[in-house]
């Protein structure tokens, strides 16, 4: 089907957020640029998943995963992985699906805007959706290697945000590596923990989020995405100490 | 992760502009071919060191070719590689897409017998041991700028009588958009009309820079043209390289009207003079 592309200027637009709320965007040619993007099929999936208890989020994302596997990832980058075309598919195309899923679009603008036309980077779902797909098909074939992979990247969604976030760990043998590593250690709970007795850190620090900075801080030295498994878990030990002492739990791991 | 500078390094670095090396090229040169479902980056590269290019040969350094684009891709690459193909389902190049390539140590090594450091490290180099999966080297930097479809133009100049304000300046996504409220507003009833612009395109630069400055800096404050790395903003892009081009090392809240100046050409003083000349003609 032919998506039809919005011109500059529907971003917070109260204009176009009430013509969205009364159906009346698609039928203003205002809104649009020339210009089309052709897409077989386009799936409903979730594409916001803040809200709900652990094991609901945990199905959305899966169903997410899914519906982008097997509908969107073959499409060229310049479709999948580009702002204009998700926000003029949801806007124009998705309107009563997104009314539906997420009622709370009525109640202002800055819903619409954080919700339908959230900016297209590492906050935005249906971007860590597509890399998080992308990096797991292209690595694993197996279906069901695959669905253990999206669940990890789901319960481990803290240090996925902070790799995904870092330009140069945005890599899928990174993120595999990474996965495999806090798997096999069995290191999700740790990662998550505060760091505490560090009044030098800021306020909401995470012992994953400071491995992950541990590692962009020493690139290039050591050229950390592009390392084999084994030299990776052993930095990834050496940095974990710098924020996590529980030597009974360490002690564990080795 | 791309270098576009030198970083400091704690050992020899073969680099286009290190000083290590007698004579230091790590040259890439890149071409790019697309068919309707991949693009192909033909490779080709040039390093000066008989020592690094032996290191290579024994496997004891690997060559890994670093394309980032939204993301970042790593390929290992073998002396008989010609070029890399990535489906047009996994790179977007309508953006731009930056690549180099690394030199990355396989093994522990030892300087002793690189004949081709510069003299400096004659007395030392035997203490020289490079640590594996170390970086030893990098090349220039390829880049490929997209679809920036208005590579010089900065400004467009529009009428939009919804504005709440007679005129309004948007930055957009390439150009810096004047919005008129009506078409009077332009001058263009005046032969001068250009020239009369000429404040709003004043106004239009004083914004843009200020937003340079927020989204380049760390401080809000100033930012050191010489330290950051191309913006990947394209606006800022072409800010970045008219200023380089008119050799402004930096850029802050306090020197903006200054920079201005050098990268306009004297745009109020030929407001002024289109002014004067009106009042003259009594017009």
């Amino acid at each position: 089907m032919e998506i039809k592309l919005l011109k500059k200027g529907y971003k917070n637009n109260e204009q176009f957020y009430k013509d969205f709320l009364e159906d009346q965007v698609k039928n203003k040619e205002e809104y649009f640029s020339d210009e089309v993007a052709f897409i077989d099929v386009t799936p409903d999936f979730p594409i916001y998943i803040a809200q709900g208890s652990e094991s609901t989020k945990s199905e959305l994302f899966h169903q997410a995963f899914d519906a982008i596997s097997d509908s969107y990832l073959h499409t060229n980058r310049d479709i999948h992985f580009d702002e204009l075309f998700w926000h003029s598919l949801l806007a124009v195309y998705k309107r009563d699906y997104l009314l539906e899923q997420y009622p709370q679009i009525n109640d202002g603008l800055n819903h619409f805007n954080n919700i339908v036309l959230k900016d297209f980077n590492w906050e935005n779902y249906i971007y860590k959706c597509v890399l998080g797909a992308q990096y797991i098909n292209d690595a694993i074939s197996d279906v069901s290697e695959r669905k253990r992979y999206y669940s990890l990247i789901i319960d481990n969604l803290d240090v996925f945000n902070y790799i995904i976030k870092y330009e140069i760990f945005r890599n899928d043998k990174f993120l595999i590596n990474i996965l495999d590593i806090i798997d096999e250690l069995k290191l999700s709970k740790v990662l998550k923990s505060k760091i505490t007795g560090r009044d030098d850190l800021g306020k909401d620090e995470r012992v994953g989020r400071r491995v992950i900075f541990e590692f962009n801080k020493s690139y290039p030295i050591i050229m950390s995405p592009m390392l084999e498994k084994d030299d990776l878990k052993e930095l990834f030990l050496q940095y974990l100490v710098y924020y996590y002492q529980d030597t009974k739990q360490l002690q564990l791991i080795e | 992760m791309i270098y576009k500078k030198d970083a400091n390094f704690p050992y020899p670095l073969l680099t286009n502009t290190s000083t290590s090396y007698e004579s230091s090229n790590f040259i890439l040169d890149v071409n790019l071919h697309e068919n309707s479902y991949n693009y192909r980056f033909e490779i080709s590269y040039e390093i000066d060191s008989q020592f690094v290019n032996k290191l290579i040969e024994n496997e004891q350094a690997q060559l890994v070719l670093v394309i980032q684009s939204k993301d970042n891709k790593f390929f290992y690459i073998k002396p008989e590689d010609k070029y890399i193909e990535i489906q047009k389902s996994r790179i977007s190049i309508s953006n731009r897409t930056t690549i180099q390539l690394h030199l990355q140590s396989k093994a522990e090594i030892n300087f002793k017998d690189n004949d081709d450091l510069s003299y400096f490290y004659s007395q030392f180099k035997e203490d020289i041991v490079v640590l594996r999966n170390s970086i030893l080297g990098f090349s220039n930097v390829v880049i490929f700028e997209g679809s920036s479809t208005k590579p010089l133009e900065l400004f467009e100049k529009k009428v939009n009588p919804d504005i709440k304000s007679d005129i309004k300046i948007e930055l957009g996504s390439e150009t810096i958009i004047i919005h008129y409220k009506n078409e009077q507003l332009q001058f263009n009833d005046s032969p001068m009309s250009n020239t009369l612009n000429n404040p709003y395109i004043y106004m239009g630069l004083q914004k843009a820079l200020y937003r340079f400055i927020v989204n380049n800096s760390d401080d809000g404050e100033q930012v050191d043209l010489e330290q950051i790395d191309a913006p990947t903003d394209n606006l800022d892009l072409k800010f970045y390289n008219l200023m380089k081009k008119k050799m402004i090392n930096e850029l802050s809240i306090d020197n903006i009207d200054e920079v201005i100046y050098s990268i306009s050409d004297k745009i109020l003083e030929k407001y002024a003079g289109a002014v004067r000349g009106l009042s003259l003609n009594g017009n």
